[in-house]
């Protein structure tokens, strides 16, 4: 059964093709041989992908594997793939406060229809503004702040439907 | 000399002072909300002070507790380090009536400097060039009436505010008005004062700013230059010294002003005099900072000389006999900060956990952090996570060994910048020094992260999943009969 990556906002399939004589790994239908030499004394480690070498830095914590490859990060999202299977495809209708914040402006309303990147809030966190643009088309489903109210980090803020057909 | 300074601040820069007043062989003491009971700045003072507050950032506010604190460590004098209490001249007063040594500036040039509007009729006074502005005196009608005469574009801010809150620039008169009761409001909420005030918005403009100290009688220096122009959200991100593309002459006189000004306030201890630069060489009086800067570092790279003791030693009593000619300029200094934010995402702030760390290190680099691994990033503080600073013979040199040091840089469990300040050095303009406040914006599309191509992406993902245990297991630890089904279906 494969494995669900998410970079970027895009799921992938993982899963493992062969073994030997080089672990071989299947992404996304295409195949590549991995060989993993052991991490060195600061935990640096070079990866050789179809015998293309790479440094390697990782740390996991929950269901996010932070990487840095060669001179750029990267954040991945993990999930095994009996609980990317139990999940439907609600993604991206939801939309949640990465952090605790207050509401500065609300510029959607409720059924309105909005188009991808419209802005739909305002809000301030960290000292930042921050405007929350539509990740999609779609009809306000529903709205859960209020100008001037305050949120917690994880807090559904607003959600949106598809538009109908 | 000072015996015990008690430290009004957190992070960076409060293991940054901690740093001199030990090599100085003065003890220092901390202060922490519980939220940072495990900080670093905690842990490298002599003393540290719990302060109680429901929210953070409120503790390293209260001027009573901070005060109850110094009392109860012994300590003689206050350092507040930047932002918080820092230009707050009622805590600068209230420090001074407890019998304790302010480090920093006299609170009423502290409150003079505080106020854009007043500080603006200062310069003037000193005959320091300043934008032509406009100030709100009655109503909000009036302003826009008085703004709109000024001619467009404008830039409207906060009177009493900083740090880019409330600011924005209008370019036609049709939208001046909606944006003239938004900036107020803004002002009201932020610093509770609702006054704004607008002025001539210079199209790519430089920031220069100009590190001044002085002994308070009148006797003022300069250590040059910084350019701070490569900033995002108003923030700066990068700083240098000396400005690229600077004509001497032209230093010279933005030096002088910064002098004039602060030796007409009788200005005590460091303090930094921001100018805007207009491609036409004619500059403005921004504001001065009654404190000590983010960048400080930059300065102290170039003339070789410790900021912090320099501010030490003048409130210690000692007399500050450092003359112009006694200061000079070597070699280049860059100053990045690295922010807890996502570029990709109109420079969000993140938050996260320090997982893992690897502070560059070698010759000409210094990193001044507060980070240690297992630390939590939040949202109760500001996003800035530490400051890397390279010096070298020229700008070339430091530029590269900026971007070794940013390769060096390992920082993983929160999104940061670092990446993003390596593509700004390795960019064509920036290298050849063709800087405005504008930069990121111009640069946007050659600044953002490159696409993965398809190779890329895999690699990326094949480094993250063996970073599972699970895929880990898949991997290498199945039973032979599985392995070889693998082996064959290849």
């Amino acid at each position: 059964m494969p494995s669900i990556l998410t970079l970027d906002g895009a799921p992938a399939e993982l899963d493992v093709t062969a073994r030997r004589p080089l672990l071989t790994l299947q992404v996304d239908g295409q195949a590549y041989t991995v060989e993993e030499l052991p991490a060195d004394e600061d935990g640096a480690r070079t990866l050789l992908i179809n015998g293309v070498p790479y440094t390697v830095w990782r740390t996991r914590e929950g269901d996010r594997v932070h990487v840095k490859l060669d001179d750029a990060y990267y954040s991945v999202g993990y999930q095994e793939a009996v609980v990317a299977a139990a999940q439907g495809g609600n993604a991206g209708n939801e939309i949640r406060a990465d952090m605790p914040g207050m509401v500065v402006e609300v510029m959607a309303s409720l059924e309105a229809e909005v188009n991808a990147g419209d802005a739909l809030l305002v809000i301030e966190s960290m000292k930042m503004q921050i405007t929350i643009a539509a990740p999609r088309a779609g009809v306000v489903e529903s709205l859960h702040v209020e100008r001037n109210g305050s949120f917690q980090k994880g807090a559904l803020l607003l959600s949106l439907r598809a538009l109908a057909e | 000399m000072l015996k015990n300074v008690l430290i009004a601040n957190r992070g960076e820069i409060a293991c940054r002072i901690i740093r001199t007043l030990r090599r100085l062989g003065i003890q220092s003491t901390a202060v922490y909300h519980f939220a940072d009971r495990g900080a670093p700045h905690v842990a490298a003072a002599d003393y540290a002070v719990e302060l109680t507050a429901e929210v953070p950032t409120a503790a390293y506010l209260d001027v009573a507790q901070l005060l109850a604190a110094a009392r109860s460590a012994g300590a003689d004098a206050i350092h507040p380090g930047y932002g918080f209490l820092a230009e707050n001249a009622g805590f600068a007063a209230a420090v001074e009536d407890a019998g304790l040594v302010f480090i920093g500036p006299q609170p009423e040039v502290i409150r003079l400097m505080g106020d854009k509007i007043i500080s603006r009729e200062f310069a003037v006074a000193q005959g320091v060039p300043v934008a032509p502005s406009c100030k709100q005196e009655g109503s909000l009608e009036d302003f826009v009436a008085g703004a709109t005469a000024i001619g467009f574009p404008l830039l409207i801010k906060a009177a009493a505010g900083g740090g880019g809150k409330g600011m924005s620039i209008v370019r036609s008169a049709d939208e001046l008005p909606a944006r003239a009761a938004t900036a107020s409001s803004e002002a009201l909420r932020y610093f509770a004062d609702g006054r704004v005030y607008a002025e001539r918005y210079v199209e790519r403009p430089r920031h220069i700013e100009v590190q001044v100290f002085g002994d308070g009688q009148g006797h003022v220096v300069h250590l040059f230059e910084r350019e701070c122009s490569v900033q995002r959200r108003f923030q700066k991100i990068i700083e240098e010294s000396p400005a690229p593309n600077l004509p001497a002459a032209l230093r010279d006189r933005i030096c002088t002003a910064a002098v004039q000004l602060a030796a007409a306030a009788n200005y005590r201890n460091a303090g930094t005099v921001e100018f805007i630069l207009a491609p036409d060489g004619a500059f403005y009086f921004l504001e001065m900072n009654t404190r000590l800067q983010v960048e400080h570092p930059v300065t102290e790279c170039v003339t070789g000389l410790d900021l912090v003791e320099l501010q030490l030693r003048l409130a210690g009593g000692e007399p500050f006999s450092l003359a112009q000619s006694d200061i000079t300029q070597t070699g280049h200094a860059f100053e990045c900060r690295l922010c807890a934010e996502q570029p990709e995402h109109d420079f969000r702030p993140a938050t996260g956990r320090v997982m893992r760390l690897r502070e560059p290190a070698g010759e000409g680099l210094r990193f001044d952090g507060g980070l240690r691994e297992g630390l939590a990033i939040t949202a109760a503080f500001d996003s800035m996570l530490a400051k890397l600073i390279a010096h070298g013979g020229d700008r070339q040199e430091s530029a590269a060994r900026m971007r070794d040091a940013l390769q060096e840089l390992v920082l993983l469990g929160v999104d940061h910048n670092a990446d993003y300040l390596g593509r700004i050095f390795a960019h064509r303009a920036f290298l050849a020094g063709q800087l405005h406040t504008g930069f990121v914006v111009e640069h946007a599309a050659a600044l953002a992260a490159p696409t993965l191509d398809p190779t890329q992406r895999a690699a990326v993902l094949i480094a993250a999943v063996l970073g599972t245990d699970e895929f880990q297991r898949l991997a290498y630890d199945c039973p032979e009969p599985h392995a070889s089904i693998g082996h064959w279906r290849n």
